[in-house]
């Protein structure tokens, strides 16, 4: 029988609040769920995340990094800390396919939605299984997202969308899309003219094809969209700001998204160091390697920590350059090590297994977790683009 | 003035000072004579007390703690500063953790107002036996010696590891320098033929491995923050350098194959602080600060000196000129890299404690 856990109310005792996450997680973390998790997909999948987001809502952690004003529980940010650092510890699963609805809807519309916007939405991500998608990559519109085609043309109360987008994860299994538009071609620069909107993905004319992935899998897909009608209160913020308020969206992949990954990182660089103890960690290339390694690993680890602790003193004082060094930094560390344990394991590392969801990026499937690796160099902003950024508005080197 | 705002305050004061007083122009100047240190800059430094922070304040000093080691070398490796300072900084934790009263009492004024200057024997230096009444034998690397005042050195006495401390100018010690490729440091070999030793030169650790372990954290840490001033000051330079230098009717900066790489170098840069500001919070008791200081050692000065050496690269013609200052860090960077244990012997000593953790 299982006991009733009180988490929130240890807020104030560390020690307690660790205890009491640590005491649960061991009760309540789907036991297997590696093993079950690699055999389905889709709705299967789907039911399987929404029991484990079921479980976690029971003691109010469904969204642990949402302040109370969005539905959350407004934990401070170290025990915010604490929570996902104990997920991972305990290797519970990732919510996938909930990603954008936990991290990049909230930031989009605590800051830039109506209330009514605020009330419905939020509402049915923290009471209610909606899964969003984020559409804003086009085939034309990638690194150069402001150059976008996708068009929204006015017409009385609604607005009528035709174009495509690309590479929207989730879009499979999404009621809801975070979409940019083009609702005026004649701003002087490319970034003027583009709309924010909330798609409901079951409107008419909206229609979605997988793409699939280097992985095997086909996590992410093809919006068409063919004279598709949102209603104008779906529109977030002004007409023509969707440029801003995609900076919004964006600047959220930077932060504890980024934190639960390398803590889930950290976790299994040790065990996979310990699980060579007889095999390469007695090869003194590869244990040299994999020292030094370690050293790239702390260094991200500690640059996220100084970027939460800045944002716990101050958001609004936060380092704005912080984030673009973490992305470039966090990407190709991911990408050598994954690499690394290639070339450390051998042949075993070439054989084909399906993919484990809720693994972010380690399942500890060798070739799976080194393919995935490219989605922190090439999403959310490539690294030539983080070293354009950093070239341009950090060392103040001109454009090319 | 341990908390984190005197730590950015001191660091500021440091480079402020240095910047002025040790511009770029001047350390180009030094790497092409031949001087063993900058002694008026020494005495310029002691006299504002960067030779007393770690003192304890008993023994007139500042009594701060390895953050502020970290922060004085991060500037004098910033300005490729040609001072004996880690022998110092090494010196007078030796002395805290293993000194005689007596001892404390000779060596740590002396150590926190500059007019002591020691040379620190490296983790696998010569041992000497210490046995007899009078000390033999030849101890090569040692760093900074041809500006020391005093000698520590590593012997075994009565079956024990101990640390001997010899002045200089003692009758039978003999000191031959050698040059190397960064001007702004030396070694030098030590030769002891019939030198007069009695207790008061000995040192007797309780544990003597962890002593060592301790001075190897702290050599590590300096090492690290020296890396990490000069990876700064040297992309420093090259940006700025980047945005006068036209070729092709265009600043070279605007070339995104240059740009790229000065992104990248800054990022790993930014990457390193934190290794080394972390390696440098935790006390010398926590669990994790000896793989920290290794760490941050083995990571920072292998970033920087890679840094260092395409800085060279990104000026061009004036770059493989003494006139120019990307040499003098790059030399400085892959000394660091070498000090206190190569990059091998650091991973496979970060490997066994990962293994034993
Ligand atoms: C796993 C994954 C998930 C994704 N999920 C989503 C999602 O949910 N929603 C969404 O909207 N999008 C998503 N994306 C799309 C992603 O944002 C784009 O792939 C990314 O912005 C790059 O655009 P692109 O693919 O068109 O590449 P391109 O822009 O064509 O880039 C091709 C190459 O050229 C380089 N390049 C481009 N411009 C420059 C420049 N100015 N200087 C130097 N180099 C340059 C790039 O760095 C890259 O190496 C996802 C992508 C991946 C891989």
């Amino acid at each position: 029988m299982s006991r009733t856990y009180d988490i929130l109310g240890k807020v104030g005792d560390e020690q307690a609040f660790r205890q009491e996450i640590r005491e649960w997680l061991a009760e309540c973390t789907p036991k297997n769920w590696r093993v079950k998790w690699q055999g389905v997909r889709e709705e299967d999948l789907k039911s399987e995340i929404i029991a484990w987001l079921g479980e976690r809502r029971k003691v109010g952690l469904g969204t642990p990094h949402w302040p109370k004003e969005w539905g959350g529980p407004g934990l401070p940010f170290t025990y915010q800390i604490m929570v996902y650092e104990e997920l991972s510890r305990a290797d519970a699963p990732e919510l996938d396919m909930f990603t954008i609805s936990l991290f990049h809807t909230p930031a989009t519309l605590f800051e830039h939605g109506t209330q009514e916007q605020k009330d419905r939405y939020l509402h049915g991500i923290t009471h209610g299984t909606d899964i969003w998608c984020q559409g804003f990559s086009e085939p034309g519109a990638g690194s150069d997202l402001a150059s976008l085609r996708t068009s929204a043309r006015r017409e009385g109360d609604h607005y009528v969308l035709n174009g495509q987008k690309i590479w929207s994860s989730g879009a499979m299994n999404a009621q809801y899309c975070l979409l940019l538009a083009r609702t005026d071609n004649s701003g002087k620069r490319k970034h003027d003219g583009i709309s924010y909107f909330i798609l409901d993905m079951k409107t008419p004319g909206v229609e979605v094809r997988p793409i699939r992935q280097i992985t095997g899998e086909s996590e992410f897909a093809e919006i068409f969209m063919d004279d598709v009608k949102v209603p104008v209160e779906n529109l977030i913020g002004a007409e023509g700001n969707g440029w801003n308020i995609a900076q919004s969206t964006l600047s959220t992949e930077r932060g504890l998204l980024i934190f639960g990954s390398v803590e889930r990182l950290a976790r299994s660089f040790e065990l996979d160091g310990k699980d060579a103890r007889d095999t390469w960690m007695r090869d003194v290339q590869f244990r040299r390697e994999y020292a030094a390694l370690y050293g790239e690993l702390q260094s991200v680890r500690l640059m996220i920590r100084q970027l939460l602790i800045e944002l716990e003193a101050n958001p609004d004082k936060a380092s704005p350059t912080l984030p673009t060094f973490i992305k470039l930094i966090w990407g190709p560390f991911l990408q050598r090590y994954t690499e690394f344990l290639l070339r450390a394991e051998g042949l075993e590392t070439q054989k084909w297994q399906p993919a484990i969801p809720g693994t972010s990026n380690s399942s500890r499937l060798r070739f799976n977790d080194f393919l995935k690796s490219y989605g922190w160099t090439i999403a959310g902003g490539s690294n030539e683009i983080m070293r354009n950024i950093i070239s341009e508005r950090i060392l103040g080197l001109p454009r090319g | 003035m341990t908390d984190e705002i005197g730590i950015g305050e001191l660091a500021e004061s440091f480079s402020e000072f240095l910047g002025t007083e040790w511009p770029r122009e001047k350390a180009v100047a030094y790497a092409r004579g031949s001087a063993v240190y900058a002694e008026d800059l020494w005495s310029q430094v002691a006299a504002l007390g960067w030779t007393a922070l770690t003192v304890p304040e008993a023994q007139a000093g500042l009594g701060m703690g390895l953050s502020a080691t970290a922060a004085l070398h991060d500037a004098l490796g910033a300005a490729a500063a040609p001072l004996p300072m880690l022998g110092n900084t090494l010196a007078i934790a030796l002395i805290e953790a293993a000194g005689t009263a007596d001892q404390k009492e000779a060596l740590l004024s002396g150590l926190a107002d500059g007019s002591v200057r020691a040379s620190f024997a490296h983790p696998d230096a010569t041992i000497l036996d210490a046995d007899g009444s009078v000390l033999d034998g030849q101890v090569a690397d040692m760093l900074d010696v041809a500006s020391a005042t005093h000698l520590f050195l590593r012997g075994t006495h009565a079956g024990k590891s101990v640390w001997i401390v010899l002045p200089t100018a003692t009758s039978g010690v003999s000191i031959e320098r050698t040059l190397l490729a960064d001007a702004s440091r030396t070694l030098g070999t030590v030769i002891l033929s019939s030198v007069a030793i009695s207790p008061e030169h000995l040192m007797t650790p309780e544990d003597a491995a962890a002593l060592d372990d301790d001075l190897l954290r702290v050599a590590a840490v300096s090492l690290a923050a020296d890396a990490l001033g000069g990876g700064n000051a040297t992309l420093a330079a090259t940006v700025d350098y980047m945005k006068g230098r036209e070729q092709f009717d265009r600043v070279i900066g605007s070339f995104q194959a240059l740009k790229h790489r000065v992104a990248d170098h800054k990022a790993a840069l930014e990457a390193a602080r934190g290794l080394v500001d972390h390696a440098a919070s935790l006390d010398a008791d926590a669990p994790s600060a000896l793989l920290a200081a290794l760490t941050a050692k083995q990571h920072v000065t292998r970033v920087v000196a890679e840094i260092a050496r395409d800085c060279i690269q990104l000026h061009g013609g004036v770059g493989f000129t003494s006139e120019y200052v990307p040499h003098i860090y790059l030399k400085r960077a892959k000394l660091n890299e070498a000090l206190f244990g190569t990059r091998s012997v650091v991973l496979d000593r970060i490997a066994d404690i990962l293994e034993a953790a």
